[in-house]
């Protein structure tokens, strides 16, 4: 019981936290420069057009009733209208999430498969050449930047063995599943694996590096403490040792670092999409910038910024479990 | 601050650890090459000569494929050439699509990213260490409210924040004098220096958090001590408490976090250039954005610039894991948000 109240203390700071998002993305629009009626109001435009795309949009209203409508339009799932396609702002931003967590899903599993082990390999095998070549690789991995990797794949993968697709997401993987059941066919899955590829290497790269690190170092700091000594005296097999005792207790700080790392995981997200037009939240980001479309921007962070929250709460209650000891402070 | 004690421990983690030595020789030389780059240029970064374009490195080589069409014997025919174009030492790792040297812009690149990473760094540091060792000092109330403040600005990815503020409030740029240039020592190269203002500024904002939490950490534990208690009951002022004792005591981990924050801001300046969003086109990330385009027939326009990326965030890890094998700050090392 008392982890249920833990995760409903969390979730109470949670909805705080969110408040303070959409508090932000609202006052974003007032610390800068330029109003959001020239961007939707030709440039010719007369004082009594923009009076009156003012008034539809409700820009002429006192501050403190523009943000009630604002919180109040958000509860109700409505975030307004595109200032350029003048579509429902909130079936742009859902229509680009899927797209968006496929992406960093994959990435992080691959990445977790991929440094848990590593780290375990190297330090298991302290300073022999499997240690060196993991050291070497997670230094290299967590000071490469995402972008330019992405684009020395492309160089080497697209370019010069034309194997994978560098652009778009293909049929995305709930495209590529119903391709599967309905015809059995596999192609779809294959089709599905030669567009995402690439991304995902590009975004999890500094993950699994990272990881592989930290496990790398809690490992070490485990095997080293006298309980390990007393499980190895009793004559536990070494498999044991290490996955049963060493690794769990090793997993609590990566818990702690992935849960503190997931904003780095959604901007890494950001600049992958930018780099292989990929259709998800980032690039709509970055396009609703460039072209001012504020409802569209608006979105998109509260929705990241939710999405942090939401998650932080699920790792939040992961730690909580793996580790009881936090429930109780 | 920094004790004797300090002292040793760097130097005995450093001589026991190759590693440690080589980021602090990558560090002393890209500091040297960023200090030096009018002098170390061989070209001015941003002179064009399209005569000499899409020049490859030293060492490599590559064909270009035209077509023209030709009077040849009275009738119109279509002539296909394939010219070999050779590297030259002039131009060391080759020329961009726009002929500019390579080299010369990847060393001046180094001023740009080791300056916002700097200035950046420093005002993350300033801004978070305040608001931490207020928050862990006055505890309470202030606390709650400064810290679910940092977790707000923990929901917005930096990467993310940075781009919609840089893209929002322009790309303001400050134009510094190049004292090289000024003193005459090389007349020919630019003969100003373009920090971008705005990119410095929000990655100091976007930021600070890390800091926070590590200084208030150190002030919640520190607040306990019996020397604040005996400060106090003589009458000493909050602000001079904090300023004497708690903020000295929390230099050690900040230095360690500050150091790990110049690599991730190095890394976020380069992808914010990457982006477009940026105030100067002197940036290694700017030009693995400009190589982009030319992937298939000049490969190391995007290349080359990556490769300095790298070797410079390389060396700054290293000395920053140095700091903390031989401070061990408890910290826990990977604060700040890198990988951008």
């Amino acid at each position: 019981m008392a982890l249920g109240r833990f995760v409903l203390k969390r979730a109470l700071q949670g909805i705080v936290v969110v408040w303070g998002v959409v508090t932000v993305v609202f006052g974003l629009r007032f610390i800068t420069p330029g109003s959001p009626i020239n961007v939707i109001a030709p440039l010719d435009a007369s004082a009594e057009t923009k009076r009156a795309i003012a008034q539809e949009l409700g820009l002429d209203e006192p501050l403190y009733v523009q943000y009630a409508d604002y919180v109040v339009g958000l509860l109700q799932g409505d975030m307004g209208y595109s200032y350029i396609s003048n579509t429902q702002a909130s079936s742009q931003v859902f229509a680009r999430l899927p797209a968006t967590l496929e992406l960093a899903v994959v990435a992080t599993i691959v990445a977790i498969a991929i440094s848990i082990p590593l780290g375990v390999l190297s330090a298991t095998r302290r300073n022999e050449p499997a240690d060196y070549g993991a050291t070497l690789f997670s230094l290299g991995g967590i000071s490469t930047p995402n972008f330019w990797l992405g684009i020395m794949l492309v160089l080497v993968f697209a370019v010069q063995l034309e194997v994978f697709k560098t652009s778009g997401r293909g049929p995305g993987f709930g495209g590529a599943l119903a391709t599967l059941l309905t015809s059995g066919s596999v192609d779809g899955l294959l089709t599905w694996l030669s567009y995402i590829t690439l991304p995902a290497i590009t975004l999890g790269t500094y993950f699994t590096a990272l990881v592989t690190r930290l496990t790398r170092s809690g490992m070490l700091d485990e095997l080293g403490q006298s309980y390990i000594k007393a499980v190895r005296a009793k004559g536990l097999p070494e498999t044991l040792v290490r996955y049963k005792h060493a690794l769990r207790n090793t997993l609590i700080p990566v818990i702690t670092v992935l849960g503190l790392q997931l904003g780095t995981l959604i901007g890494g997200a950001v600049i992958t999409e930018a780099v292989f037009d990929w259709p998800g939240l980032g690039t709509l980001v970055i396009n609703s910038i460039t072209a001012r479309d504020w409802p569209i921007l608006q979105g998109s962070l509260v929705v990241i910024g939710v999405g942090f929250v939401l998650i932080n709460l699920a790792v939040d209650t992961l730690y909580a479990y793996v580790n009881p000891q936090v429930v109780h402070e | 601050m920094i004790s004797p004690r300090t002292i040793r421990n760097l130097k005995a983690e450093f001589r026991g650890s190759a590693l440690a030595k080589l980021g602090l020789c990558i560090v002393v030389l890209v500091v040297a090459v960023a200090v030096l780059a009018p002098v170390l240029a061989p070209h001015d970064p941003t002179a064009q000569n399209l005569d000499r374009s899409q020049l490859p490195p030293v060492g490599f080589s590559t064909t270009t494929n035209s077509t023209s069409t030709e009077m040849v014997n009275g009738s119109l025919q279509v002539v296909n050439e394939t010219t070999e174009i050779n590297a030259t030492l002039t131009y060391p790792l080759g020329t961009d699509s726009l002929g500019r040297d390579m080299l010369s812009r990847v060393i001046y690149g180094a001023r740009t990213s080791l300056l916002v990473g700097l200035l950046g760094t420093g005002l993350a540091a300033v801004i978070g260490v305040t608001v931490g060792l207020v928050a862990g000092y006055y505890r309470g109330r202030v606390d709650d409210a400064l810290m679910r403040s940092a977790d707000v600005m923990l929901a917005f990815p930096s990467l993310v924040l940075a781009i919609a503020l840089v893209g929002l409030w322009g790309r303001a740029a400050w134009s510094v004098p190049d004292p090289l240039v000024v003193l005459g020592i090389t007349p020919e190269m630019p003969a100003s220096f373009v920090l971008p203002g705005t990119v410095i500024v929000v990655v100091g904002l976007v930021n600070w958090v890390w800091f926070a939490r590590v200084a208030r950490g150190e002030a919640l534990s520190v607040r306990e001590e019996s020397y604040i208690k005996a400060a106090r009951s003589v009458g000493a002022s909050d602000s001079f408490v904090i300023r004497k004792h708690v903020l000295p005591n929390s230099a050690t981990p900040v230095l360690v976090l500050a150091t790990i924050q110049i690599a991730a801001i190095i890394l976020l300046e380069s992808a914010l250039s990457f982006l477009g969003f940026s105030g100067t086109t002197l940036s290694w990330g700017f030009d693995i954005a400009q190589g982009r385009d030319y992937l298939a027939s000049s490969w190391w326009i995007s290349t080359v610039p990556g490769v300095a990326i790298v070797i410079t965030v390389i060396g700054i890890n290293l000395v920053g894991d140095w700091l903390r094998d031989a401070l061990d700050p408890g910290i826990g090392g990977e604060g700040g948000s890198g990988g951008a």
